[in-house]
């Protein structure tokens, strides 16, 4: 980051300042009062208030107990680790190739899969349901993983290919010269120096895995492995009265561990993309 | 090919890129004895790197037979095979490994030796090179001259048939870049490899090499030695291209005057000996005349040229001294000091035994 | 002689490497998009028999009623990009001052609705916006700026704002994380050199800032508008697409085909105007990168 010496003027002050604190409270008001809610009782989630008379632990509780959401964060967890994993298996050996060799065809073929991240994916959903059903990868962690790889690789691929190409050159000859086959100078040498991008890949498709509703609520049903983005979606849209505590509750289960994560990552993320 | 001393041979090497517009490759011819230091000296862009490059195995010859260590025709063979050690300008250090494991990486992966033994030689080297004391740092922790060290460290602890250094002092600074190249030398004739520094820096190749090789658009134009290639160019080029001041050069036409012979040149004349005359008379009578700037020397009286000084550099152990003479510039150069002073007039007076002839082709007249 | 650059040992390792990724892109990208678009020309029932109509989808849908319905809410929805970048350049321009400290915090706040999944970021509007315990009613009838709740998934014009508004407020920190690495990438001397040339503020901005985060600028907008059409969980759990059409932008469209109709030829019909829909907006952008980038492979 560039370090500069600060000569601001107290106007240039005051308004970075009021510009921050409205762009804080956007985000912190919504945050807070969900916070807040998530431990009110049901009597007194119809008030508007900043502090509940007794903070009250039945919403966490019934979560748990009654809506057994624990379930559906353990599906989250696996759609998510199964997205990372074989996001890297795909994308990465295809993209050193194309951030690395030559060979007939290359660029139309990374145009073909880095094209299609500007694909509306909503729209293959037809077709996949379809083939899903009949290959009985329907209603399967495995067919929801295969499904996230539709964003997952050519998001991957774009991102990794990016930063293969910015590693000097000299780095693989170097190891080829001093005993490395091709393949032996990609894992020793390249892969290691990837650790950056390969975490930010690890992590953006895991989230994709995580977060996701449009396949996992698709391509699942009520008893196979349902993720906690489509439990909270039932919930929301479950017609009679909702649990509007439970809900919150739900949600921020759901939604700190991606922010902790986006934290922990933030080192890496920014040296991926830092273009 | 494992034979510890070996000779390279580069036979008639061609090498184009994007399909053939690119020729960085002409046609290159090397002989390198076993144990020799053979320097590859050029401008920048006429195929020194490419050259090396092929040696190496990074890149493919366009020829099938243009590689070769001692007997063997190694074109076609993977770099990991040669037994040829790398260094690369930017040094090529693995980020993530330290210096220890970056002069091992060689041996880890060949796996001939044991792990101490290993260990032993990596400390020898390191010892040998003076950079023991920073064998656990990363890369990022080191200098450009360290890491250059360790970078010649893992060359050396492989115990190559040949070196194969690639500008290896060019990002470093002046005085260490003195400093280094005498340390190559040394250790290149300690270790008795053959090896071949390639460099764009006249100064350095005259100070390293056993042999020069001068290199201009993808054709090696002169081999020999630093001598020979100084004092004996083959060419116009060559010559322009080594010595600092450069040489000074003039356009000639050959003339009789009385018994003997003489050159007249733009506004003034030199005699010259018969056997020049031959040979200046065989290509036409029209030379480029060159001559080094210390064989010009400079009285007050009966020289060849006119001139005045424009400008006394002094350099230490010489000076050099620029004048100025019916517009032109000519450079001299003397030992030591001088006791002209800007503006001075002076007379110039050629040594024409030690001048230079070039045919209108640029090659240089010898007999 | 003629020789390709490639030896057999790099071959090899660009078959291999290679193979993974042309699998996955044909079976689960190119395959499917080419079985859909077939699909388009037939009445395609969930699980029943295949009919054929030819072009007969597309000119149905262009005359449906929706049809103009529905681009317009699309149209309104994909203006969220807009929003966001306003957003973003703001964030990222605040954080960027030398003397704002705590940084790193308050760019962990400000990312937390990105982070999240779209699900749970809808489903705390859908509370928040709840029109008889929601939050935002309650304020806007305690200070009197309305005087009765309003519906807000279920009026018309309100819902249409009220999907694209949520979608900006959840997507800003996309642009917002790449554009402050785009500013801190600008190196410092630059604004030094700029103010000993006496550049004021918005000089060293117009001349210094905007230059060198241009290109992230167009590569997050054509981004984002591509993501944002194809994001339908938060139209579809705050709305699901109504009242009638009024906020069923084509990605919703297509799952009310598909799913809640069962006519998968239509629903690929909608799909085929949606990739052309956003192929359009996202053309002139696409167009500025590559004149001024230049980007090679
Ligand atoms: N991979 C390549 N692709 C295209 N042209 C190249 C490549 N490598 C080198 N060249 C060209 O070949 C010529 C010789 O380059 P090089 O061997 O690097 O020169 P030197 O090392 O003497 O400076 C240059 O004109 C250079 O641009
Ligand atoms: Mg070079």
């Amino acid at each position: 980051m560039a370090l500069r010496d600060d000569r601001s003027t107290p106007t240039q002050r005051f308004v970075t300042y009021a510009a921050l604190t409205l762009l804080l409270s956007q985000v912190m008001i919504p945050f807070g009062y969900v916070f807040v809610t998530a431990f009110k009782t049901p009597g007194e989630v119809f008030e508007v208030t900043w502090l509940p008379e007794e903070w009250s632990l039945e919403a966490w509780r019934d979560v748990f107990v009654v809506n057994e959401f624990h379930i559906n964060l353990y599906n989250s967890l696996i759609a998510g680790i199964g997205s990372a994993v074989l996001a890297l298996l795909i994308s990465v050996p295809g993209a050193y190739v194309f951030a690395r060799k030559r060979f007939p065809g290359r660029e139309i073929l990374f145009y073909l899969i880095v094209g299609t991240l500007i694909f509306p994916f909503i729209l293959l959903i037809v077709p996949i349901t379809i083939t899903w059903i009949q290959v009985g990868l329907y209603n399967t962690i495995v067919g929801l993983w295969l499904a996230f790889q539709i964003f997952a690789v050519p998001y991957s691929i774009w991102i990794l290919r990016g930063y293969f190409a910015r590693l000097p050159r000299s780095l693989e000859e170097c190891a080829m010269v001093y005993g490395c086959t091709q393949f032996q100078a990609f894992y020793k040498v390249i892969l290691p120096q990837a650790k950056p991008v390969i975490i930010s890949v690890m992590f953006l498709s895991f989230l994709l895995g995580w977060n996701d509703f449009l396949f996992s609520n698709m391509l699942t049903t009520g008893d196979g492995p349902r993720t906690a983005s489509v439990a909270i979606y039932v919930a929301s849209a479950g017609g009679e009265r909702i649990e509007w505590e439970v809900m919150m509750v739900m949600t921020l289960i759901t939604g700190i561990p991606p922010v902790i994560l986006y934290i922990l990552a933030q080192k890496h993320l920014s040296k991926t993309f830092s273009v | 090919m494992n034979a510890a001393n070996a000779g390279i041979r580069v036979n008639h090497l061609q090498k184009t890129f994007q399909q053939g517009r690119v020729r960085a490759c002409r046609d290159v011819n090397l002989a390198i004895a076993p144990g020799e230091l053979l320097v590859l000296l050029g401008p920048s862009g006429c195929g020194k790197t490419t050259t090396l490059r092929c040696i190496a195995g990074l890149e493919r010859p366009d020829n099938d037979d243009a590689i070769w260590v001692g007997e063997q025709n190694i074109t076609g063979m993977q770099p990991k095979d040669r037994n040829l050690a790398f260094v690369f300008q930017d040094t090529a250090l693995f980020p993530h490994l330290n210096a220890r494991k970056n002069i091992s990486f060689g041996l880890n992966m060949r796996k001939t030796f044991p792990a101490a033994e290993i260990r032993r030689k990596v400390e020898a080297t390191a010892k040998m090179l003076r950079v023991d004391h920073l064998l656990e740092r990363k890369p990022s922790q080191l200098s450009g001259g360290q890491a250059q060290r360790i970078s010649l460290g893992r060359a050396i602890v492989m115990e190559p048939a040949a070196f194969l250094l690639d500008e290896p002092l060019a990002s470093l600074d002046a005085a260490l870049r003195v400093e280094m190249r005498a340390e190559i030398k040394q250790i290149q004739r300690k270790l008795n490899t053959t090896m071949i520094f390639v460099t764009h820096d006249q100064e350095e190749a005259l100070s390293l090499g056993d042999q020069i090789a001068v290199m201009n658009e993808g054709v090696v134009l002169q081999v020999g030695s630093p001598a020979s290639i100084y004092l004996k160019p083959a060419n116009l080029f060559v010559a322009r291209f080594i010595g600092s001041p450069p040489v000074n050069q003039f356009e000639c036409e050959l003339v009789q005057d009385g018994g003997g012979y003489g050159l007249r040149c733009a506004w003034f004349e030199v005699s010259l000996g018969a056997e020049a005359a031959t040979l200046i008379d065989a290509v036409g009578g029209k030379v480029t005349l060159g001559v080094r700037p210390e064989f010009i020397s400079i009285g007050s009286e009966g020289g060849d040229i006119e001139g005045r000084v424009t400008l006394v550099e002094m350099l230490g152990s010489r000076s050099v001294i620029l004048i100025e003479a019916q517009g032109r510039e000519i450079r001299v150069s003397t030992q030591g000091g001088t006791t002209v002073k800007e503006g001075d007039p002076v007379q110039l007076t050629l040594t024409m035994d030690r001048a230079f002839f070039f045919a209108p082709d640029g090659r240089a007249l010898v007999g | 002689m003629k020789r390709s650059q490639a030896t057999s040992a790099d071959r090899w390792l660009i078959v291999v490497f290679l193979a993974p990724t042309t699998a996955f892109m044909v079976l689960l990208l190119w395959y499917p998009f080419l079985q859909g678009v077939w699909m388009s020309l037939f009445r395609w029932p969930f699980l029943g028999t295949p009919e054929w109509r030819g072009v007969q989808n597309y000119v149905d849908f262009m005359a449906a009623d929706y049809f103009w319905v529905a681009l317009k809410s699309t149209f309104i929805y994909s203006l969220s990009t807009l929003f966001q970048l306003g957003l973003a350049l703001t964030a990222a321009l605040v954080l960027n001052q030398p003397f704002i400290r705590l940084q790193n915090l308050w760019r962990g706040v400000m990312l937390m609705a990105y982070a999240m999944p779209p699900v749970v970021v809808g489903a705390i509007w859908l509370f928040l916006l709840d029109p008889g315990l929601g939050m935002v009613t309650h304020y806007l009838l305690a200070w009197g700026i309305i005087a009765e709740p309003i519906y807000w998934f279920s009026d018309g014009v309100w819902a249409r704002w009220v999907i694209t508004l949520v979608a900006t407020w959840t997507f800003w920190p996309f642009m917002f994380l790449i554009l402050l690495s785009a500013l801190q990438a600008i190196p410092g001397s630059l604004y030094e050199l700029g103010e000993i040339y006496g550049a004021n503020l918005w000089q060293r901005f117009i001349h210094i800032t905007l230059p060198h985060i241009k290109g992230a600028i167009l590569v997050v907008v054509i981004l984002r508008l591509a993501f944002n059409l194809a994001k339908i969980e938060q139209p579809f759990q705050l709305t699901g697409g109504g009242p009638g059409y009024e906020t069923s932008i084509l990605s919703v469209l297509v799952y009310r085909f598909a799913f809640m109709s069962g006519d998968f030829g239509m629903a690929f019909t909608v799909g085929i105007f949606l990739v052309v829909f956003t192929s359009v907006l996202i053309f002139p952008f696409a167009y500025l990168y590559q004149r001024q980038f230049k980007p090679t492979l």
